[in-house]
């Protein structure tokens, strides 16, 4: 059940206090609010219990399930629909932001396929670029600050730190990155790209994109098809981002 | 394209100049097999767009043969490029690195291990403002620079710490350049006037130092002087201070 389209402005009377919340509807709270009792609910998420009353805990719309059982569960969500946190394991699509010599931030964008509708912050240390030669890693040999890349979490990092991501596997790495020249780069092996105006190669931890990981990026268009590498599988793709429009990069094998 | 880049060669090329590989009514493309003898190596200062090199910066066509060109250009900012060995100011000390500024957009970093002899017990002795001759081991456009005085082996080749008593001013990369080519005509015509040291940085910073402070000041404004003078007249105006300073 949806709140429903229900905009307001600062200033706009939503509801008289000592309203009965009877009906699931679009009922808005804010923190502290008293809900209901206990006797006529069951507790969900963004609720807490105080002195035999449900109270909200955020600010947003009031959900009532009825589950079947006995008692409805009420929950206060700030979202119609919840967002997808990503957990250890997942895989992540991320735009590099900063590099430094010991590590890459990076900027949370998908996760798996599903967009995130707040970036998270996450951090691809020096160590967690690749899985051999672990200290010979340059950074700027691997990624450059406005590159997608492919990575997994694998740690939810503290209160302050961001999110740990690591890119030591075969499928992950970059998947887009522009040349000096501005133009989208094509991947000739796992370390190197070529920009297919200037000719110049670029090194970046390349990844090798399988057919499973599709992410909806629309503000990114592509010059080259990769089934012309010559390191790579010679497939198409269902990548979205790398899908290409009947243009064939200098390096295609027709 | 050989040929149109020849003529040029010495001339004064603004930013746009193209060249192409057109000679004959049909374009052909880089990719012909034909031209394939045309290989042209472009050096800073050119840069191939497609199948046309471009001028990015102003200044004189040099060649050297076979085919290598690139442009002279006149600039006075610097900036940090990867290998190059350069003079820098110790702006701050951090825990286990020096800030050290090297006169581009970022204040680089020299870690004091970096340095010879420097151990994590043995401290370097480096104070804020001591001048330090350092060569660049990072310096691209989306990291800060990282310095070290110490080649691959450990030993510092001259590199470190230095400038007690002497006068460090800038001049402009292009003065910087001709003062370490190999023919070294600058250098040989000061080395002729006063016994001094000299230390040049690739960032455009010269540190000069000699047996009083008026002939270091007089070197100082010699070598500023040589940017815009020919040979003769270098020759003539180190010959007229020589005679008028004994």
């Amino acid at each position: 059940m949806s709140p429903g389209d229900k905009l307001c402005v600062p200033g706009d009377k939503l509801c008289v206090p000592g309203d009965k919340l009877c009906v699931p509807g679009d009922k808005l709270c804010v923190p502290g609010d008293k809900l209901c009792s206990t006797e006529d609910c069951v507790p969900g998420t963004g609720v807490y219990l105080r002195h035999g009353y449900i109270h909200s805990s955020l600010a947003g719309y009031v959900l009532r399930k009825n589950k079947g059982e006995e008692l409805p569960v009420i929950s206060v969500v700030r979202e119609t629909e919840t967002q997808p946190l990503p957990h250890v394991g997942a895989i992540v699509t991320c735009k590099v932001t900063s590099i430094n010599p010991r590590m890459a931030k990076v900027q949370i964008l998908y996760v798996g396929s599903t967009p995130l509708k707040d970036p998270f912050r996450g951090t691809i240390r020096k160590e967690d670029v690749r899985a051999t030669e672990k200290d010979k890693v340059e950074t700027y040999k691997s990624f450059r600050p406005g590159d997608i890349v492919l990575a997994k979490v694998i740690s939810l990092g503290g209160v302050q730190s961001n999110y740990l991501l690591t890119t030591a596997e075969n499928e992950l790495g970059v998947v887009i990155a522009r040349g000096e020249a501005g133009a989208q780069m094509v991947p000739i092996s796992w370390c190197e790209m070529q920009c297919p105006r200037t000719h110049a190669k670029e090194y970046r931890k390349v990844a090798r994109v399988q057919q499973e990981y599709t992410c909806r990026h629309e503000d990114v268009s592509i010059a080259g098809s990769l089934g012309g590498a010559t390191l790579f599988h010679t497939e198409h793709t269902e990548h979205p981002i790398l899908n290409q429009a009947d243009m064939h990069g200098p390096f295609a094998k027709s | 394209m050989h040929s149109a880049l020849q003529d040029k060669v010495g001339e004064v090329l603004l930013p746009g100049d193209m060249f192409s590989f057109e000679s004959s009514p049909e374009t052909i493309g880089l990719t012909a097999s034909s031209r394939c003898s045309d290989k042209v190596v472009c050096g800073p200062g050119l840069r191939r767009d497609g199948d046309r090199v471009q001028a990015c910066k102003s200044g004189l066509l040099r060649h050297k043969p076979p085919n290598v060109y690139w442009i002279e250009s006149q600039q006075r900012r610097y900036v940090p490029t990867k290998g190059e060995c350069v003079i820098g100011i110790v702006t701050a000390k951090s825990g286990d690195v020096f800030k050290v500024d090297v006169g581009g957009s970022e204040q680089a970093s020299l870690s004091y291990l970096a340095l010879e002899g420097a151990t994590k017990r043995n401290r370097p002795n480096v104070q804020v403002g001591d001048l330090v001759y350092g060569q660049l081991l990072i310096a691209n456009k989306d990291m800060e620079p990282e310095l070290v005085c110490v080649d691959r082996s450990g030993r510092s080749n001259g590199m470190g710490v230095f400038g007690e008593g002497g006068l460090m001013f800038k001049v402009s990369l292009g003065l910087v350049r001709r003062l370490l080519s190999p023919q070294r005509d600058i250098v040989r015509d000061l080395e002729q006037l006063f016994p001094c040291e000299l230390v040049i940085g690739l960032n455009g910073r010269v540190w000069v130092k000699s047996s009083s402070v008026q002939r270091t000041l007089v070197i100082a404004n010699l070598l500023d002087s040589c940017e815009n003078m020919t040979a003769q007249q270098r020759q003539s105006l180190f010959r007229r201070v020589a005679e008028g300073a004994l």
